[in-house]
């Protein structure tokens, strides 16, 4: 629920308020205004017994929130919610690219990947160690190693990591290398996983499941949030539809609709969503004009050749290409890459 | 993308049939799970066992991990329901299929239940299906809800190929645009899929329809369609019920139901679960 202060409420009154809230157990978000105080609180209402909250002097009224997620609702905290990355800040008016090859595959790949997107502009390296593949015969991902190179890439060229667990077991180990976990599409409502990131202390990047509603993405979010880490990145990656000439349908609505419904920063990966690199850049441009907060992007030095994800990877070439434009683009909106 | 080969239908010719306690499932026997969404106290899980036992269903359903949408609904009573679903077990002879959510699980679940469910939302669960893939008591392998027949068969792969063949498919409807049932139960893939795959495919028209006056009537076509079982939701209560009231039946509708299903399954020539015939039958023996 959300208890709006009056005008007039002093700091004395809001005190009270807060201080009976947290002594019934209550989760607390303070948002304090220039017009006036709002205090967004999760907890048992059955809590507070018959002492109305609204009777407390400087209360000017208790409203539910009515949507299922209360925490990731923009209803319970009014302001953007910034993500601090090292030095940078994610979900602020600066734009952050994260690009890099689908998976780790060798130093070599990895290194020539990360100084290229680095030169080009990103913020962020992406790669993954463990990998997510339909097929159990399939390149599997080279796990410790890959995120051993990973964080030989960041040392190299001062890149922040943003990497897929994919299980609560390795979850320890990808953390120590990490600066963003992600939880990919086919993870989205693992509940466990969810509940086991929330205590990570890592900033989390929640892809939306294959056919997941807008509602479940933020409930997934709620869990992690439910659990104690605040810190997650919306990664709209499409979503499963009929056409089968793009591998799935990018749905740019979900941009407006999540950056009106909550707080959190929302990025998109055009790579996944369409799968043909041709239409990467295109869908890049029209993600930021929707309002996204950053790009997650895919590129390979030399994607006829790359273990997973080819069809869809950038060159460094195209990719630079696309960032020169992209920042252009940007500076229109008013915001900066 | 390399296919699936050790579920493949081309890799054996012949329906893997599977022994759970007493009965068995695949290759023309006909079996029935059923049981509460999740289990929610003993006393009632034991009373609707025991009915559930009378009315002839071979093996019991309840969660005790319950992978909810929302953080803040009831989440399943962990081991304590494992214990009563054996304890239902002791009681009624009644062998029961439990949900793994996580990997972690994995161990204590497989301690107390007959067959281990993977559910929808972990059908890609990498490291889950690996993990069932070490057991050697049967796993049944829910579709995912957005999963072409494809998927779902090299979900099942990623479980044969770490050694265990004891797989039972479940469709359970998959998402579409349309809103007036919970999922669209797909039940060309009940034929398809036993084209593709030698393994046995069975049916869940709870979560198929997400609506009660649907159940009955999916279930006899997803029967006649061929397939090797349902799974239907059961509650005392369903208004009552603490997940998925919506879908479950009443003991009296099951009853009807399993009449209808003994004579629609005479009728297509599919064996009782229980009863197997003598012959030459391709085994999997499992579990206890």
């Amino acid at each position: 629920m959300i208890v709006v202060m009056t005008h007039r409420a002093g700091e004395a009154e809001i005190n009270e308020v807060l201080k009976r809230l947290e002594r019934c157990g209550f989760r607390i978000h303070l948002s304090q205004g220039v017009e006036r105080t709002i205090i967004g609180a999760i907890g048992d209402k059955t809590r507070l017994g018959d002492q109305a909250l609204e009777a407390m002097p400087g209360v000017e009224k208790v409203v539910p929130i009515l949507q299922p997620y209360k925490l990731a609702s923009r209803t319970f905290k009014e302001d953007d919610t910034e993500i601090e990355v090292g030095n940078l800040t994610i979900g602020g008016s600066t734009l952050h690219v994260m690009a890099g090859p689908c998976a780790v595959e060798s130093r070599e790949q990895l290194l020539e990947a990360a100084f290229k997107v680095k030169e080009a502009g990103a913020t962020i390296l992406r790669g993954g160690a463990y990998k997510p593949r339909t097929s159990p015969y399939s390149f599997q991902g080279l796990e410790e190693r890959g995120l051993e190179m990973l964080a030989e890439a960041r040392e190299l060229t001062g890149l922040y990591i943003v990497t897929e667990v994919m299980d609560s077991r390795t979850l320890p180990l990808v953390t120590k290398y990490a600066d963003i976990l992600q939880i990919g599409t086919r993870n989205m409502q693992n509940f466990y996983l969810l509940k086991e990131v929330a205590s990570a202390g890592k900033p989390v990047l929640l892809k939306r499941g294959q056919s997941a509603t807008i509602e479940e993405w933020l409930m997934a979010a709620e869990y992690i949030m439910a659990g104690g880490n605040h810190q997650i990145i919306l990664c709209e990656r499409g979503i499963r539809s009929f056409d089968g000439y793009t591998r799935n349908t990018l749905d740019l609505t979900a941009v407006p609709i999540l950056k009106h419904l909550t707080h959190l920063p929302v990025i998109v990966d055009p790579s996944h969503a369409i799968g043909k690199w041709r239409y990467v850049p295109s869908m890049a441009r029209a993600a930021v004009a929707a309002g996204a907060d950053g790009l997650l992007i895919e590129v390979h030095p030399n994607p006829v050749e790359a273990l997973c994800d080819g069809p869809q990877s950038l060159t460094p070439e195209n990719f630079q290409l696309m960032m020169e434009e992209l920042k252009q683009f940007a500076a229109l909106l008013k915001r900066e890459l | 993308m390399s296919s699936y080969k050790l579920v493949s239908r081309k890799y054996k010719k012949e329906d893997t049939v599977i022994r759970i306690g007493s009965f068995l499932t695949g290759g023309g026997y006909f079996s029935v799970t059923a049981g509460p969404c999740a289990v929610e106290g003993q006393k009632q899980m034991i009373d609707l066992a025991v009915t559930l036992k009378g009315m002839g269903v071979h093996m019991l359903r309840g969660g005790a991990y319950k992978p909810r949408t929302s953080p803040y609904s009831f989440q399943g009573l962990g081991e304590e329901g494992l214990i009563i679903l054996a304890e239902a077990r002791e009681r009624t002879g009644l062998p029961f299929i439990t949900e793994v959510t996580d990997i972690r699980e994995m161990g204590i679940v497989a301690r107390y239940a007959d067959v281990i469910q993977i559910g929808s939302r972990n059908m890609q669960n990498f490291a889950l299906l690996r993990e069932a893939g070490k057991l050697t008591k049967p796993v049944m392998l829910k579709r995912g809800f957005s999963a072409t027949l494809e998927e779902w068969l090299l979900a099942a792969e990623y479980i044969a190929a770490e050694g265990n063949q004891n797989i039972i498919l479940c469709e359970r409807g998959i998402r579409t645009f349309e809103s007036y049932t919970r999922n669209t139960l797909d039940i060309s893939a009940i034929p398809a899929l036993r084209e593709l795959s030698h393994l046995p495919v069975v049916a869940d028209p709870s979560h198929g329809t997400g609506k009660r006056s649907l159940v009955a009537p999916v279930t006899r076509a997803a029967l006649a369609a061929g397939a090797d079982g349902v799974m239907l939701e059961v509650h005392q209560d369903p208004p009552a019920a603490l997940s998925d009231g919506n879908q479950s039946l009443y003991p009296a509708e099951l009853s009807v139901l399993m009449d209808e299903i003994k004579v629609l399954a005479r009728a297509l020539g599919k064996r009782p679960a229980s009863k197997p015939s003598s012959g030459n039958l391709n085994l999997r023996v499992c579990g206890k």
